[in-house]
């Protein structure tokens, strides 16, 4: 009775109330859209930056990182059936996929030229489902002694395909581990300090190389099905007995610190936005409700006489703005809907203002993924409907409390 | 008080390694009471004399090396060619599976031929800091020694007796420009016969990263010389690295393709 009322005030005067809800519909959409995109780009960076290496959970011997020393193996120097722990481990529900890795450092020669490599010994299969590793050479062509060089590198060492590379490092048992690997294609991560020196040869191969059993690795990396659930899952595993002992779990929140702080920001930065446009909304709303309210101040006063309580005055004037943040909202909601559907094709493409940037432990392309989103609907949604009911609050009392007589006699003076 | 030189070098490890011995005629000690500036002529006198005993010199010579390390402990047999300050051949003779991995150094450039996958493989400039076949020596020990003199300035800080023997200290300041990682080198040379009796690596933050002790000072080759040699990093209790003269001759002739790739690639 009450919204009808309120719903019914609003079209006394159309034009005015009209205006009202362009505001309110194309703030709306705007934001939508702004949070589309900004979603887009803070799950761009989240999966650049954990589908190159880092994935989303990573098991290592507690004293492994941050110095990566050779000897912290998983599970101490006896090693651990690591094939059983990764298998375990995707049994888990949460769990996309999971492999296994060994890195070390080492100098990498093709008779030309030598360059410091950051060696990462994989197991081809798994890596291929757990890393998103871009360039014309697959995981799947490592064996034989195969290898794969980032793209700088490859440059560097003056290395085409198939050519012979000499890798050289210091093995386990104090002697130089050397052996003669072929170039089998370039890795393309986007990131300058990988693309400079990473190089990626088979598990076994570098177990060889570096004279380390074959129980021995140094990290397990996990992909889980949502991202957003890795420090949970690192918690659990960490609680549970699927470790053994002399293994940790973490989260790419503590792998990629930074990463992580940013994305906070970014989620931080369309709160900020979302509350500016609340703030212009609010006080186009304030504005129309206030005349709407000046307007019937007569009308108000014979309620009061009536005997209609203030409460019920409140909830009228509420009510009615209400009614202007519903049809501002659904008029809004279609025309959002509309530019991240024509967007969510295409991607939102930078290209002729940037390239590919390199920053912060991860990467951003130049075409931003415009996806829909639930928040990019509801969080304005409800940041909109919230500064139109509370703008509507201060007409809303002033109508509750005219007093009866001024008002019927003269008009606006109450 | 400092004095600076040019041209003029220092005992060094490479010179243990390469050219170890050269410190032959005693000079005579000076006496305590002696004047900053006849110390000052005297330094230079003592530098005069080691860098005229360096300059084409040649050496070979046998060592056994010795690395402790907290995983692991190794024993090598290494063949050393030396001539002058610049050019050297270390060879392994022994363990077999490591049997005439070799690394050549000319000038500032460093070879290592691996024979297991018979390859030579340029040391490139970002590993000069790496571990020299798993020792405590570094690549870079093993070429920049012989240019402490252009890199460092070069002073007496100390010249009397310790634990009963004369000695002097030279401190050694990198330059400014100087593109080296140590920020400070202290020396103690025993004044009798001029040999060394360690010598101090400090960081740039002044704490010390690492001593390199001379000790078995005998007759090799017709000189005297320290047999033995360590080198202890602060930063690894327990590990070090140890070279012991197994035999060692001077001024001998060696042929000019010895300090050759081609050379380097031969197994002998």
């Amino acid at each position: 009775m009450v919204f009808l009322l309120g719903w019914r005030n609003l079209w006394r005067n159309p034009l005015r109330s009209l205006i009202t809800i362009v505001g309110l519909a194309s703030g709306y959409a705007v934001l939508m859209f702004l949070v589309s995109i900004t979603e887009g780009m803070r799950v761009q960076m989240l999966n650049n930056g954990t589908d190159l290496l880092v994935g989303h959970v990573q098991i290592h011997h507690p004293e492994y990182l941050p110095d990566r020393d050779l000897y912290e193996t998983l599970g101490g120097s006896e090693g651990t059936d690591w094939r059983a722990l990764a298998e375990r481990l995707r049994r888990e529900p949460e769990v996309a996929a999971s492999t296994a890795r060994i890195h070390a450092a080492g100098l990498a020669s093709t008779g030309e030229s030598s360059a410091g490599v950051a060696i990462v010994g994989i197991d081809p299969v798994q890596e291929s489902k757990v890393s998103g590793l871009q360039g014309q050479g697959s995981p799947k062509n490592l064996q034989g002694r195969g290898l794969l060089l980032g793209e700088n590198l490859q440059q560097e060492l003056v290395a085409g395909t198939g050519t012979e590379i000499a890798l050289v490092t210091q093995a386990a048992d104090g002697t130089i581990g050397n052996d003669l690997y072929r170039n089998r294609g370039t890795l393309r991560t986007g990131m300058a300090f990988l693309d400079r020196s990473l190089m990626l040869v088979h598990l076994t191969d570098l177990q060889e190389l570096l004279s380390l059993a074959p129980e021995r690795i140094h990290e397990i990396t996990i992909k889980l099905r949502d991202p957003g659930q890795a420090e949970a899952f690192a918690t659990r595993l960490n609680d549970s007995d699927i470790l053994p002992p002399g293994a940790v779990a973490r989260s790419w929140r503590s792998l990629l610190p930074t990463l992580s702080d940013y994305l906070d920001m970014v989620t931080a930065s369309y709160v900020v936005m979302i509350g500016l446009v609340g703030l212009f909304a609010a006080l186009g709303v304030l504005n129309t409700m206030l005349m709407s309210v000046f307007e019937r101040v007569r009308e108000l006063g014979m309620l009061s006489a009536l005997g209609m309580r203030p409460a019920s005055v409140v909830l009228t004037v509420v009510s009615e703005s209400i009614a202007l943040a519903v049809a501002g909202l659904g008029t809004g909601l279609v025309l959002g809907s509309l530019l991240v559907w024509h967007l969510s094709s295409t991607g939102l493409d930078l290209r002729s203002w940037m390239g590919e940037i390199s920053l912060l432990e991860t990467r951003m392309d130049p075409v931003i993924p415009v996806a829909w989103s639930w928040v990019a609907v509801w969080l304005p949604a409800v940041g909109l409907l919230l500064a139109t009911v509370a703008a509507s609050l201060l007409p809303a009392l002033r109508a509750a409390f005219v007093n009866p007589v001024l008002a019927m006699r003269n008009l606006s003076k109450a | 008080m400092r004095l600076t030189t040019r041209n003029r070098s220092l005992p060094g490890i490479l010179l243990f390694l390469f050219i170890a011995g050269s410190w032959l005629e005693p000079v005579q000690p000076s006496s305590n009471q002696a004047s900053p500036s006849i110390l000052q002529d005297r330094a230079r006198e003592i530098m005069d004399r080691v860098d005229r005993m360096l300059r084409g010199e040649s050496s070979t010579g046998t060592v056994q090396m010795k690395v402790a390390t907290r995983r692991w402990n190794r024993s090598m047999t290494l063949r050393i060619w030396s001539e002058g300050t610049d050019k050297a051949l270390i060879r392994i003779l022994a363990p077999r599976k490591n049997r005439g991995t070799a690394t050549l150094r000319v000038g500032s450039n460093m070879w290592n031929y691996l024979s297991k996958i018979e390859r030579v493989i340029r040391v490139p400039t970002s590993m000069m800091m790496g571990a020299w076949m798993g020792s405590h020596l570094t690549n870079d020990d093993l070429v920049k020694e012989s240019r402490l003199v252009r890199d460092y300035d070069i002073g007496i800080s100390f010249e009397g007796e310790k634990e009963g023997v004369p000695v002097w200290e030279f401190e050694l300041v990198p330059k400014p420009e100087a593109p080296v990682v140590w920020g400070r080198i202290v020396y103690r040379v025993r004044q009798a016969d001029l040999l060394p009796v360690w010598a101090r690596y400090y960081g740039e933050d002044e704490a010390l990263k690492r001593t390199m002790s001379f000790s078995d000072y005998a007759v090799m080759g017709g000189r005297r010389i320290p047999t033995r040699m360590s080198i202890v990093p602060e930063n690894k209790p327990g590990e070090s690295t140890e070279m012991i003269y197994k035999d060692l001759s001077f001024d001998v002739p060696i042929a000019e393709k010895t300090f050759s790739l081609s050379n380097l690639r031969a197994r002998r």
